[in-house]
């Protein structure tokens, strides 16, 4: 049919057009590849552009500036289930996830360890400057948007409430993405939202947002995001799984070294990995300094043994689970042998 | 009053020879009349942003000079490229596995009873839900966004196709049968023809559709693609400029792919389905 012969040849043209296309611009298949990586295989770690997770892609860039051998490969998500069914089906060797949602998957039988720690505090509590609410207590009968049912800043709401004696009933909790908090906030669809940064943040930046309080002021050294690998992983990968730690460990140490080095990393981090103004990633690094650091991460019994209670109080664990079946703090024995990576941004 | 200039059926197949140009005539009024409500819509907007002195909601100015900045940046051209390029490999794969299953489910009594209702129990699942399984099958690749377009666009290609099929009259299959014609010659001679126009409004709708889910398809970690924009400047903070720009690309680009379709109904092997009202 004359259709087809005219049709057919245009169809096949698009294609083949598209395809050579797509692999120029995006996948970069006719570019010579760089030294760097070699023919290891390469050694996934995904992450959310969330400040809880900064050591990832500081690592990596530092890895790649000092054109180290590394097959270390940051993969970015854009939310929590894509990031945990990656990590499921062993598409990532290993990643950064809410500390009690790695509890969780290994009640449910997922044979993981958590490594180390993301970082310690970097999450606030925003309610609308226009707001009653004052003081912890004002949250009564308010509604209240969390990141997701395993999250420990659903936990914080659960332990700020408890200290106060005010029954979780009397507080509504909504999970939202926090992508979507700064909106809600603005326009006042809920009356308090809480999550990692650069999101709370942006509320203040933007001059609709006021803190309620910053975790470090509620439950000091809050953990939100820790580091978790597969436990074959460890099993038949252990040197590049101590490569990782050790790189995240003394990246941690490098952004805690300095105010500039913390400028450094908004700016490189925010411009090449989270495509977040590098302006509100300094906001949230500088002000006050303290509101999120990447040191002391050593994986802790006594941290997980709080948050385990929590989160059994809070429905998300059932205790079948202990700290020395989905912890493996032997990556880091001794916190103080960390040294901050030598290296300056050119 | 018709907008585009009527066309007169060929009096045979012997037409398809001297094909008529397949491009429409447009007449002032098809012009001028789109672009006046489209430029009401933007006043609109506009105006509805400044009333409503929302800080967030991007007037259309703002998403203009967003469309600048992914322009000025190289992301423009490599995100239309990348969203392209998933939903040709998706709705082509669609097309390849849609069009000759639903023909022989249409043809084959015994095989459409089997069948139908698990492609009809398959045809109502969104996309989204099918988010997981993709992740869990194919991983953090192209792959994983190729097959959710796949899964939106192969159902209604299949049923269009095993429609079409259905609505071939009968007299015609008897006439074909009664001049001898072999069972390949019969497919192509009666069926091929019949059903074809039935089967391009099915690739039509189905690529509208494919386009749809390119958003929800670049949910998974690609760092590329329209929805991918979508997703990650959510994730920027206030970018919502560039979620609007993301949005207008799709609406844009999804337009343009239409018009594509429509002018392969233009052909005379087409066209003698859908009647000559023009459009």
């Amino acid at each position: 049919m004359p259709f087809f012969r005219r049709v057919l040849p245009a169809i096949l043209c698009w294609i083949v057009a598209i395809t050579l296309l797509h692999m120029w611009v995006n996948l970069g298949s006719f570019t010579p590849k760089s030294g760097s990586g070699g023919s290891a295989a390469p050694f996934r770690v995904g992450f959310i552009p969330v400040t809880c997770h900064l050591t990832c892609p500081v690592t990596h860039f530092i890895n790649d500036s000092l054109q180290e051998e590394s097959n270390f490969e940051p993969i970015r998500f854009s939310a929590w289930p894509e990031l945990k069914e990656a990590f499921l089906s062993e598409h990532l060797e290993a990643t950064f996830i809410l500390a009690p949602m790695a509890m969780a998957l290994r009640e449910q039988g997922v044979p993981l360890k958590i490594v180390y720690l993301g970082h310690r505090d970097g999450t606030t509590m925003m309610v609308h400057k226009d707001s009653s609410i004052r003081r912890i207590e004002d949250l009564r009968g308010k509604t209240i948007a969390v990141p997701n049912r395993f999250s420990n800043q659903r936990l914080i709401v659960f332990r700020a409430m408890r200290e106060r004696n005010i029954p979780m009933s009397q507080v509504k909790l909504l999970e939202m993405p926090p992508p979507d908090m700064p909106a809600a906030l603005q326009v006042k669809a809920v009356d308090a939202i809480i999550s990692g940064e650069p999101f709370m943040a942006q509320t203040e930046m933007d001059g609709y947002g006021r803190i309620l309080f910053l975790t470090k002021d509620v439950w000091p050294d809050f953990i939100s995001c820790v580091l978790a690998v597969h436990e074959k992983t460890i099993r038949d990968r252990r040197a590049d799984v101590q490569n990782l730690v050790d790189g995240i460990a003394s990246s941690g140490k490098w952004l805690d070294q300095s105010p500039k080095h913390r400028m450094d990393a908004a700016e490189f981090t925010g411009k090449n990995y989270y495509h977040q103004d590098p302006a509100l990633l300094s906001f949230v690094l500088s002000k006050p300094p303290d509101r999120v650091k990447y040191t002391n991460l050593r994986v802790l019994r006594k941290d997980f043994e709080e948050i385990e209670a929590l989160a059994l109080e809070a429905g998300v664990l059932s205790g079948k689970v202990k700290f020395d079946d989905y912890a493996d703090p032997s990556f880091v024995p001794d916190e103080a042998s960390i040294k901050p990576r030598n290296w300056e941004l050119p | 009053m018709t907008l585009i200039s009527t066309w007169s059926p060929p009096p045979g197949l012997s037409t398809e020879t001297s094909l008529p140009s397949i491009a429409p005539r447009v007449s002032w009024a098809a012009f001028w009349l789109p672009v006046a409500v489209g430029l009401g819509f933007l006043l609109f907007w506009d105006a509805a942003v400044r009333f409503s002195g929302s800080e967030l909601f991007p007037k259309p100015l703002d998403v203009g000079r967003g469309l600048l900045e992914l322009g000025q940046k190289g992301l423009l051209f490599k995100y239309i490229i990348a969203s392209l390029f998933r939903v040709t490999w998706g709705f082509g794969l669609a097309a390849l596995v849609g069009v000759p299953i639903g023909l022989v489910l249409g043809w084959y009594p015994f095989a459409h009873a089997a069948f139908n209702p698990l492609i009809q129990a398959f045809r109502p699942i969104s996309p989204i839900a099918w988010i997981p399984v993709a992740i869990l099958w194919f991983g953090v690749s192209d792959a994983a966004p190729i097959f959710l377009i796949f899964l939106a666009s192969v159902f209604p290609i299949m049923v269009s196709a095993m429609a079409a099929v259905q609505n071939v009259q009968a007299v015609q299959i008897r006439a074909a049968r009664n001049f001898g014609l072999s069972s390949g010659e019969l497919f192509r001679k009666v069926i091929l023809p019949a059903t074809l126009p039935q089967i391009l409004t099915g690739l039509r709708i189905a690529l509208g559709v494919a386009w749809l889910v390119v958003v929800a398809a670049e949910m998974i970690a690609v760092n590329s693609g329209l929805g991918y924009l979508i997703i990650d400047s959510r994730n920027a903070g206030k970018r919502y400029d560039l979620v609007v720009a993301g949005m207008v690309l799709i609406g844009v680009i999804g337009w343009l792919l239409d018009l594509a379709m429509r002018q392969v109904e233009r052909f005379p092997s087409v066209k003698w389905a859908y009647g000559n009202r023009g459009e």
